[in-house]
């Protein structure tokens, strides 16, 4: 049984010292990091402006937190940025643009030097590498809120290393969710591997008594997944974070549209977490939750997008998780304004507000949801392990291998691609073909009478097209995919 | 004679991958061979595909906004290599943030794009437009 400080699953620490002064040498700016420095510069940031305090409060006051997305390319617009947003939002983000996502810091210099010339961002996020330590730490610097780096990076060591020492208390992502649905070509272990450096890093940093937070990214490709195989994925990085030395997780959900699935999911998420996370011999963590708002396609027109935001932050607050993450009115178009922005908080945390006092009250239709999701991950998760034979790590690449996990949409060439999920009659997301996911024989037959229930109401056969009806239904104004 | 065929992909650094997946889709069941090179495409990558498989078009998608500098020279690229005729479609959100869409019409067409599509263009009727393309570029008579 795994102890609270796995050391089978790693690295000896002369090892990874050795491998850090080669990963701080991929980038110039790494020369500016010095992990004692950094330490002692997060020791000195104060409470209000860490992570895990903010999130330990809001979890005791049982508060949902609103934070946004944003990230632009200069450090002055960035700052300026995020002082925009930061009166409305409890926590702040720093969203790292593509470029640096894949390691492509010459491409990001580009992207820089473009944005002086333009007099606007030509980059989607902010390539916090290529500004190096110094510049990091006047963005935590110039606002009163803690920051998290958020962004989808495959190999995230050096961003890591830098981000942290500059006083970042936060960061998002993992080895399997910033691989698979962000990466064409990454092998799993590869990714799962450098995701095991920056968790041991962290762990380095609360070793030390700094608590940094970390955040599987829980939508994954945001369309369609079905709540168990997020879960499962989710549960399996917070526990490879926990073998690192990690100690404060938050697993993430992204909405997919129907109330009672989505409440069972953020709670059957918590409890689920716990439970595997005590099984496999962890008592001493923090966990909290985070619910995405709808991670799809968003309606062009403003109005109809706030109805869809708005529904997503009243959705967050009757499931009782910790955080939102909130869309904007633009996001039909991509990034938006730093108003169009902060026009999607300020929608989240009315609707939050005036829900904060209500619970949700279909009690036995959520029970049922709830022992769905709980019985399927337990399957899922047990298979998977079961493949690892006693390794996290392993257990996911032979998943992934054996097509045993399978998330819709993927890019990656490591993700088969197999299992089809459709919505059922009320908008639920089930799973028409499981492929090689295990599901209880019981439960697969739930699905698809599910999905037969919606075929006979449609009149035709579930098939692609449904699924293709269903990918664009929210931003055509519905959430079930009906025929045309 | 076969189906015309088109290159399919996600250009620079974009893994957006749900439309990319819908394109294959679509433009199959319309009647092309697509050769769909997925998420995360250069430029070069594009050009060799057309090469290799004798191809009518490259359509190129951006979903993540950097599109301005993953899709520029990409028409001056395709003149270097041969592609003299090679029809280019643009689509997606291709510049940061949300603008006028005639601008960003007007900039990838100056960029050598033949035709320019906004997220939520109607797929058949961008297939009906390429097959028209195709034929009056490669399939037209000769004038008499």
């Amino acid at each position: 049984m795994p102890a609270d400080t796995d050391t089978e699953s790693q690295q000896p620490l002369q090892e990874f010292l050795a491998e850090r002064e080669e990963v701080l040498r991929t980038w110039s700016t790494g020369a500016e990091v010095d992990l004692e420095e950094g330490i002692a510069y997060q020791l000195s940031i104060p409470p209000s402006r860490r992570f895990t305090r903010v999130l330990a409060e809001a979890d005791r006051e049982q508060r949902v937190l609103v934070q946004p997305r944003a990230g632009v390319a200069l450090v002055d617009e960035h700052i300026a940025l995020l002082r925009h947003l930061q009166g409305e939002a409890d926590l702040l983000p720093t969203t790292i643009d593509a470029y640096t996502r894949q390691n492509q810091y010459a491409e990001a210099q580009k992207g820089i030097d473009r944005s002086l010339q333009a007099g606007r961002s030509v980059l989607n996020g902010f390539p916090a590498v290529n500004h190096g330590l110094r510049q990091c730490r006047r963005v935590v610097e110039a606002v009163n809120r803690p920051v998290q780096v958020r962004h989808g990076t495959p190999d995230a060591r050096l961003l890591a290393e830098i981000t942290l020492a500059a006083g970042f208390t936060s960061f998002e992502g993992g080895g399997i969710s910033y691989n698979i649905p962000y990466a064409k070509k990454v092998p799993l272990e590869r990714s799962i591997r450098d995701w095991q450096y920056v968790d041991r890093l962290v762990g380095l940093y609360e070793e030390r008594g700094v608590r940094i937070n970390r955040e599987p990214f829980g939508p994954l490709t945001g369309s369609l997944v079905p709540p168990f195989i997020s879960h499962t994925v989710g549960i399996l990085e917070g526990l490879l974070a926990l073998e690192q030395g990690v100690r404060c997780l938050t697993l993430g959900y992204g909405q997919l549209g129907n109330l009672v699935q989505d409440v069972a999911a953020v709670q059957s998420l918590r409890e689920l977490a716990e439970e595997f996370f005590r099984l496999r011999g962890f008592e001493d963590f923090q966990l909290t939750t985070v619910f995405h708002q709808w991670m799809g396609g968003f309606p062009e027109d403003e109005p109809k997008a706030f109805a869809v935001i708005s529904w997503g932050g009243a959705v967050s607050a009757l499931s009782r998780a910790t955080k939102v993450i909130v869309k904007t009115p633009h996001e039909a178009s991509g990034i938006p304004t730093a108003e169009a922005n902060l026009q999607g908080i300020k929608a989240t945390r009315q609707i939050v507000s005036m829900l904060a006092d209500q619970v949700f009250a279909d009690e036995s239709r959520l029970a049922a949801e709830v022992d769905l999701i709980k019985s399927e991950v337990r399957h899922l998760l047990k298979a998977v392990l079961d493949l690892g034979q006693g390794s996290v790590a392993e257990g996911a690449v032979r998943a992934f291998q054996a097509g045993v996990l399978d998330v819709p949409f993927a890019p990656s060439i490591h993700n088969a691609g197999k299992l089809m999920p459709i919505r059922d009659n009320q908008g639920a997301i089930r799973v028409l073909d499981p492929a090689r996911v295990p599901l209880p024989a019981d439960v697969a037959d739930f699905h698809r009478e599910r999905i037969q229930e919606r075929a006979r109401f449609e009149g035709r056969k579930p098939s692609y097209h449904m699924l293709i009806d269903d990918i664009y239904a929210v931003s055509k104004g519905r959430l079930v995919g009906r025929p045309r | 004679m076969g189906p015309d065929t088109i290159v399919l992909g996600v250009v620079g650094a974009d893994c957006h991958a749900v439309g990319n997946k819908i394109l294959e889709r679509v433009f199959s069941d319309q009647g092309f061979r697509v050769v769909n090179l997925g998420v995360m495409v250069s430029q070069d990558e594009f050009i060799d595909a057309a090469i290799e498989t004798n191809a009518r078009a490259i359509l190129v998608s951006s979903l993540y906004g950097q599109g301005e500098l993953d899709c520029e020279g990409l028409r001056e690229r395709c003149l270097e290599r041969g592609l003299e005729d090679v029809i280019l479609y643009v689509g997606g959100n291709l510049v940061i943030g949300k603008n006028d869409p005639a601008l960003t019409e007007q900039k990838f067409r100056q960029m050598g794009y033949d035709r320019v599509f906004r997220p939520d263009s109607d797929l058949a009727e961008a297939a009906r437009a390429l097959h028209e393309d195709i034929r009056q570029r490669f399939h037209a008579l000769p004038v008499a």
